[in-house]
């Protein structure tokens, strides 16, 4: 791994204490469970460290991969990610559980492709906005092409269904056009226009409405509907400020339903205390301010896209994550990036920093804040009017 | 120098019209914008931490120091019941109870719809049960489910997982004689509440100490603590009953209820020395391990709470009372040649009718006229102080619940015909354990004991609790007296006197007939039809080891007690002297005369 950047080795850092953190949590909240299902407290710790090591992999290869080639590929990697995600309605290939088809059956373990479509749609829209940055106010191409492919995704995604991941991919695309320049009027227009499809999707499901007045009022049912946001609550009112102690955690016991995935956070907030549970959100601050330093480096619109759409998609899960285990947000199954147990999430995500950290390595040289288009920096001018030629 | 201002020119204007430029500079504006957007949310999620875990901390541990504990009721193991020599009469078993707490069950309707059919419900009676105690911490929903039904259960809650479904061991009391012995035994409610007999005389010794623990669990209700929680068991008891006795009793109770068609039947046997209840049977019968499926009818235990006339069983009380006030001598003769007597107007008769009669005959050939005469020389003061003497018209004190006084009215309301009627008992109601009682007064030598079925209340540590012993509750004749009386009944076995069939080769009887009309409150008058059967008795004669009573209701085809109670007697009689061990006392058959000097 490149650690000449200083930004590069904060972010590598942070993540790794992040992992650290989500080991022993997971092992934490899935050692009862695994006695009880497999015998051995380790069988899902096990299954847990294999990730990392992959992931941890993947995050190398990246980094020492010019981020650069990533936008020959653009167009493989989406036609590769919809294929991955029209496999999943494979039988055989695709996997379900809890009622979703979520899931590819890939040895030893299972892998989720609506984790890597959101990785691949912020490459997409990087090179995208990237190549028409001066077409951006236009509506067509500041809104509807990037909106199109957004919604084939979406569409494809809310079949399994997924719903976290929809939303999550609706935000970052939302942000990303913002950030490339798209005018406000049309986002507002989109926005405005695209909450009719939302209600629609909502209200046609009957279980995404009873989860929205479950998130509205928790308590009308605590043993009901409300029972997951209830227990998710005690398990951080138990926690206080240092927490019961590691290990410790009674909601565990099968009193917080996904507790080892979605709701990790109430249980870091139970056993390690607001002090925990600060630590870990303060951990995903650097992580994401490093990364807007990585991009203030940056001196051309692709690796400042990319950069910038990377560190905003970890950081969009981690604050959806956050609001819903806090009744913030209402329930939609996302899980705690680097910290949840759940394979796919851990990989892409770490791939994610690995292609952060390339960039990083590339962009060292240049001085962070007085980018390519500052104007008091003439000899900078040349340097980059040469390179983009 | 005119080169590098070219250059320079060149760039600026490429600089200039470069179209990234501007909307670049534009994107890293609205990146300060983005970024702040996402900074401002993590802070919005801190304050919600402090709020949820630092201001809402009291709450919301309250709520779950709620949840955690579970209330376990512990409820006590029932005491033993054995009889004399400690064979079980009454134990108790484990049985799984099935609970919910339906504040706990999220799918009441699934979990009704798949219970129902196990437990034997409506699932939708349940699921009513579920819904209209939503709030409840604790419901039973099947108590003592045998262990093929539990097994299910706790498969289905495997199986689903549903939470708010648990299981608490009880014990159920289980009744290894089945219906032996069911009436001095009783039962239990599902509570394990004694409810009849012994169960419920004893209850507060039998039952042990309830007591409830909190106990904490997983959301499933799986304990977390491992110590022992039991609740004090109750304490044992020790009865006088000896199960082989009741079984011999009730088996020919059984044959003669059968035989004669009765109603019903009692015999009861005593240990005449002590008042040691050694067996008490009543028919018709129940199963106290099912007490729900018997009528009430079956349950009443007919020893202690139904009244009857005696009749010629009473004589023995006359010629006792006669004998000790010293109103006749044994050669006192009577002259029933008339075959009638008039007393107060009403005309009493014999069955049998015989010329002169002494009046150790007047007993063994059971006559009326000559009792009548007897109990008119008595008096009616006299007769009737023998009569409270002997424990009539008053419960006897034995240990068992709903036992009766009895009717015997007062000499003042007596009319002209009482002291005739009594004197062969009517007018009279007794229960067939006071006719026992005083038959082993006579027995024993005069002394009328209290009867009593616990003999011993022994902790489940084994140490005795309270003992009981006999308790005398007062002499009523001498031993003369009483040894005369026996003399006078033995002869009623023997050949010319009513009862020759309750005579048993080697061993001497001591007993009385008697044959009762049952009086018909509706019309006022005895009934011609339904009469009641008995025999009273004890042997050995001259050394008794048991006093024993037969009573058989509203006999068909012969209603003498003679021919119907008399041969029960006899049966129960050999039976109880082999298990006994009881030597003979005699080779070959002597006539014993009443009155010979011993």
């Amino acid at each position: 791994m490149n650690f000449t950047s200083r930004d590069s080795r904060n972010i590598v850092a942070s993540v790794l204490i992040l992992t650290g953190i989500g080991t022993v949590m997971v092992y934490s909240s899935t050692a009862l469970m695994s006695m009880r299902q497999y015998g051995s407290s380790f069988h899902y710790l096990w299954k847990h460290i294999f990730t990392v090591l992959v992931g941890t992999a993947a995050m190398i290869a990246l980094s020492r991969t010019d981020y650069r080639r990533l936008r020959s590929a653009v167009y493989i990697l989406l036609a590769g990610s919809l294929i991955l995600l029209a496999l999943v309605f494979v039988p055989d290939i695709g996997v379900s559980a809890n009622g979703a088809r979520r899931w590819l059956r890939l040895w030893p373990t299972t892998f989720q492709p609506s984790e890597l479509a959101k990785v691949v749609m912020v490459i997409f829209l990087a090179d995208y906005m990237d190549r028409n940055i001066h077409r951006m106010r236009d509506f067509k191409h500041g809104i509807l092409i990037p909106v199109g492919v957004m919604v084939v995704f979406q569409g494809i995604i809310l079949l399994q269904p997924d719903f976290g991941a929809v939303v999550s991919l609706g935000i970052l695309t939302v942000a990303l056009l913002i950030l490339g320049g798209a005018r406000l009027n049309h986002i507002g227009a989109l926005v405005l226009f695209s909450l009719p499809a939302v209600y629609l999707v909502i209200s046609t499901s009957a279980y995404r409405l009873k989860r929205l007045t479950c998130f509205t009022e928790p308590w009308k049912d605590p043993f009901g509907c409300g029972f997951q946001l209830v227990q998710s609550f005690i398990a951080f009112g138990n926690g206080r400020f240092f927490g019961v102690g590691l290990g410790d955690s009674r909601q565990k016991l099968y009193f917080l339903p996904e507790v080892h995935t979605d709701f990790i956070f109430s249980l870091i907030g139970e056993e390690l205390g607001l002090a925990g549970a600060l630590t870990v959100l303060g951990l995903f601050v650097w992580l994401f301010i490093k990364g807007v330093h990585v991009a203030r480096r940056t001196d051309e619109p692709f690796s400042y896209f990319l950069t910038l759409g990377l560190s905003m998609m970890i950081g969009v899960q981690a604050i959806i994550n956050f609001a819903v285990s806090t009744g913030l947000m209402p329930t939609k199954g996302l899980p705690l990036p680097f910290i949840s147990y759940g394979g796919s999430s851990l990989l892409v995500n770490m791939a994610a920093v690995g292609i952060l950290i390339n960039i990083s390595s590339k962009n060292e040289k240049i001085p962070a804040g007085r980018v390519s288009y500052g104007d008091n920096n003439p000899s900078h001018r040349v340097s980059y009017m040469k390179r983009r030629r | 120098m005119a080169e590098r201002r070219r250059r320079k020119t060149e760039t600026r204007k490429l600089w200039d019209e470069d179209p990234v430029r501007i909307p670049f500079q534009r994107s890293r504006k609205r990146s300060g914008v983005l970024v702040t957007v996402i900074l401002f949310g993590f802070a919005v999620i801190s304050l919600r931490l402090v709020n949820l875990m630092v201001i809402d901390h009291k709450r919301l541990a309250e709520r779950a120091a709620e949840q955690y504990t579970v209330k376990e009721i512990l409820i006590p193991q029932r005491g033993i019941i054995w009889d004399r020599r400690m064979r079980e009469m009454a134990t108790s078993v484990e049985a799984d109870s099935l609970y919910a707490v339906p504040s706990k069950i999220k799918d009441k309707r699934n979990l009704s719809r798949e219970l129902a059919p196990l437990i034997n419900v409506s699932s939708k009676k349940l699921n009513m049960t579920l819904l209209k105690k939503k709030d409840r911490g604790f419901i039973w929903l099947a108590r003592k489910l045998d262990m093929n039904t539990a097994l299910k259960v706790s498969a289905l809650r495997e199986r689903s997982g549903y939470a708010g479904l648990g299981f608490l061991t009880e014990s159920k009391r289980y009744y290894p004689k089945g219906f032996t012995a069911s009436h001095i035994l009783g039962f239990t409610d599902i509570d394990n509440k004694g409810i009849a007999g012994i169960e419920l005389m004893y209850d507060e010794y039998l039952r042990g100490e309830a007591s409830s623990v909190y106990v904490n669990t997983d959301a499933r209700g799986n304990s977390l603590s491992g110590d022992v929680r039991e609740a004090a068991s109750g304490n044992n008891l020790l009865l006088t009953i000896d199960e082989r006795l009741q079984y011999i009793v009730e088996k020919e109770l059984s044959a003669a209820m059968k035989k004669w068609k009765a109603k019903a039947g009692v015999a009861i046997m005593m240990n005449p020395a002590t008042g040691e209840i050694l067996a008490m049977a009543d028919r018709p019968a129940y199963d106290p391990n099912f007490p729900g499926r018997s009528r009430p009818s079956q349950r009443r235990n007919r020893a202690i709470t139904d009244l009857y006339e005696p009749g010629s069983t009473m004589k023995a009380v006359l010629a006792a009372a006669a004998l000790e006030e010293g109103v006749v001598g044994l050669d006192e003769e009577f002259d029933v040649s008339q075959g009638y007597i008039v007393v107060g107007g009403k005309r009493i008769r014999d069955v049998h009718k015989h010329e002169i009669l002494t009046f150790p005959e007047v007993i063994q050939k059971s006559s009326n006229v000559g009792a009548v005469q007897i109990g008119l020389k008595l008096g009616k003061e006299r007769y009737y102080n023998y009569i409270r003497k002997f424990g009539f018209g008053k419960k006897t004190g034995i240990d068992l619940p709903g036992e009766v006084r009895g009717i015997l009215r007062k000499t003042e309301d007596w009319s002209g015909t009482s002291l005739a009627a009594l004197s062969i008992g009517q007018e009279i109601g007794v229960t067939p354990l006071q006719l026992l009682a005083a038959y082993a007064a006579i027995a024993n030598g005069g002394v009328l004991m209290k009867p009593y079925v616990v003999s011993d209340i022994i902790s489940p540590a084994g140490k005795p609790v309270r003992s009981v012993s006999p308790t005398v509750r007062r002499r009523v004749i001498s031993e003369e007296t009483a040894a005369v009386v026996r003399d006078i009944l033995k002869t009623v076995v023997e050949e010319g006197g009513t009862a020759t069939r309750a005579y048993i080769k080697g061993n001497l009887v001591a007993g009385k007939t008697g044959t009762a009309q049952i009086f018909d409150p509706r019309t006022g008058r005895y009934s011609r039809k339904r009469y009641v059967s008995s025999f009273a008795g004890f042997v050995p004669a001259d050394n008794p080891r048991i006093a024993l009573i037969v009573v058989i209701y509203e006999p068909k085809g012969s209603v003498y007690g003679g021919v119907v109670a008399a041969p029960v007697f006899k049966n129960i009689v050999e039976h109880t002297l082999a298990y006994l061990d009881v030597p003979m006392e005699r080779e070959e058959n002597q006539i014993v005369l009443a009155g010979t000097p011993r």
